[in-house]
């Protein structure tokens, strides 16, 4: 992998420790120093908002603090949009200061701006077999699609590893919806004409629906891998992961009884999959003996959340159904908390994930459960040495695993089994033999029946920290 | 430029640190770059230059015997190298309006 590191040194009139000082501080010290932080101490979350878009928003650089040498050395890890370190260096110049960046940007980092830029980058088929990915690595998906990219290259090198697909080695096409319908679009028709005959969607439904009808009548199978409402027919249409209605059967009972009480709120995203996550809450919720009192829905990249709060406090609700994605899901939980809301409520957020928790930090999380088939602290064996493999190959401070990345991974290993079984990866061919079937994963069993429903375990979990602990399954 | 041509060029990592080397200056001699690339000799510089040159990420300009090598100011890599360039030079600038006043001048100005 070639790794370009980019460099870039001023001098400032603070001693060093100064200088150091402001890091993560908010002080107004560019938007390298005013790195969004709580604690600057390894393995913290960190946010670098870079103004690399001058049309447009700063693109958010996400990653942890990895090495810390106070008064030296800052070193962050970084994943998104692209892998990489940034390093600041620190040292003494005259009474002041000589800071220095240094910053890596791989092949795949070089591309995502060139696109990001408007520069046509070709992608020309190849011999081998291509498999899409298009994910999130901009705009607020970002931050639940943190891992996804890295799991489905993990799963690829470890099927290449051993002997690929019907002998040839897979190749991995990585695409970027930027959290947009309309960029999904184009990135999907992107990852067609460099040959990918299947693409796994790791984004929002918003995206995948889009995609799905924008590319019908296109020889493509397109996989939504994680979480979703359903309703995507088509033979070359397959939607792997939890649906809302068996998520709220299976954590309804628990959280109210955790609650003692029976009102719930519904707060979310405005689009498709938090609407019909609702959609299910109307019906399976007052089944099971809950009562509605308030919904909201708040649009993707809202960043104030007061006026959604302000109605769960004078709901009196009891748990809050939260339909938050991404970075809206950690802006709403910090603001939840410090409102106080943690106190009267808990909250269910079915597509809460272990990286979103590490940004909402450890200290707000209070009160907040998850519903999935999948926790990173899942102890099957297949999960600890998944976990195993990740850290030796991605480092420790890589982004946690959760059940929306590591979907991922098992989709590529589910894509690869029936490419098998088939003998092609011929999309019809693949389509047909990813039906019918059984297959042990890190989560444990899962089973895609005839119609192409999943059937997988589910746990109901709480926040501990940054963590998801299973507190009951189902 | 097309994309293969630069990653193909990208994948030396003699390349890359001539890419680094250019992309902090407007334009450097085939003399001065050699000085900074010491991991090879001047032959082999000249040998990764002209890569780098047909592969559209590095232009040249010839003065009586001098040759200057920049990044291909038509390309897309130099507008993406010189924006990234620009971007943290930007942030770390932003750096010196954050810093406190020293306590001397605190003093005087009490």
């Amino acid at each position: 992998m070639s790794v370009l590191t980019l460099t870039a040194q001023e001098e400032v009139t603070a001693p060093p420790h100064v200088v150091f000082g402001l890091f993560g501080a908010g002080a107004g010290a560019g938007w390298v120093f005013d790195a969004l932080c709580d604690r600057v101490v390894p393995g913290a979350a960190v946010t670098l908002r870079a103004p690399l878009d001058p049309a447009g928003p700063p693109v958010e650089i996400l990653g942890r603090i990895g090495t810390l040498r106070p008064g030296r050395l800052i070193e962050i890890v970084h994943d998104q949009p692209w892998r990489g370190r940034t390093v600041l260096r620190f040292a003494p110049h005259g009474s002041g200061t000589r800071v220095r960046l240094q910053s890596e940007l791989d092949q795949h980092g070089f591309e995502w701006l060139l696109r990001r830029r408007g520069h046509a980058v070709r992608n020309a088929p190849g011999d081998d077999p291509a498999l899409g990915l298009l994910t999130s690595k901009s705009g607020p998906g970002s931050l639940f699609a943190a891992a996804s990219d890295n799991m489905a290259t993990l799963a690829a090198e470890e099927i290449n590893a051993d002997g690929g697909v019907r002998g040839r080695p897979v190749e991995l096409v990585v695409g970027d919806d930027a959290t947009d319908p309309t960029t999904g679009v184009h990135e999907a028709r992107r990852l067609a004409a460099a040959g990918c005959r299947t693409i796994l969607f790791a984004t929002t439904s918003a995206t995948f629906v889009a995609v799905s009808e924008a590319m019908a009548g296109t020889d493509v199978l397109l996989v939504q891998t994680l979480m979703n409402e359903g309703g995507i027919d088509g033979r070359l249409r397959i939607q792997l992961g939890e649906r809302p209605a068996r998520q709220l059967g299976a954590a309804a009972v628990p959280l109210m009884r955790a609650a003692a009480g029976k009102r719930w709120f519904l707060a979310g995203n405005d689009y498709c999959w938090p609407r019909s996550t609702h959609a299910a809450a109307r019906e399976v919720l007052p089944r099971l003996g809950g009562r509605l009192v308030g919904e909201r829905f708040a649009p993707l990249g809202t960043t104030d959340f007061a006026a959604v709060i302000e109605a769960v406090d004078r709901s009196g609700a009891d748990v809050v159904l939260s339909t938050f994605v991404g970075a809206d899901a950690a802006a709403f939980q910090r603001q939840c908390h410090e409102y106080g809301l943690h106190r009267r409520t808990l909250t269910l957020a079915p597509a809460m994930d272990e990286s979103t928790l590490a940004r909402i930090g450890p200290a707000a999380t209070e009160g907040l459960h998850s519903v999935s088939g999948y926790v990173e602290s899942l102890g099957t064996e297949r999960n600890t040495e998944l976990l195993a493999r990740y850290r030796a190959r991605f480092g420790r401070w890589a982004p946690p695993l959760s059940t929306l990345s590591e979907s991922v991974f098992e989709a590529v290993h589910i894509w690869r089994a029936a490419a098998e079984r088939a003998g092609t990866d011929e999309p019809h061919a693949v389509a047909a033999a990813m039906h019918d079937t059984r297959i042990d994963l890190p989560r444990g069993i899962v089973t895609v029946d005839g119609n192409g429903v999943v059937e997988q375990r589910l746990y109901v979990a709480e926040a501990v920290g940054t963590q998801l602990r299973v507190s009951s399954s189902g | 430029m097309t994309s293969d041509l630069a990653f193909d060029a990208l994948a030396d990592p003699v390349r890359r640190q001539i890419l680094a080397v250019l992309s902090e200056t407007d334009e450097c001699s085939a003399g001065a770059l050699a000085e900074q690339i010491t991991s090879v000799g001047r032959t082999a510089v000249s040998t990764h230059l002209r890569v780098l040159r047909v592969a559209g990420l590095v232009a040249e300009r010839r003065a009586g015997r001098f040759r200057y090598y920049s990044i291909d100011p038509s390309g897309s890599a130099r507008d993406v190298l010189a924006l990234l360039n620009q971007v943290f030079r930007s942030g770390l600038l932003a750096v010196n309006d954050a810093v406190p006043a020293a306590p001397e001048e605190r003093e005087q100005s009490a």
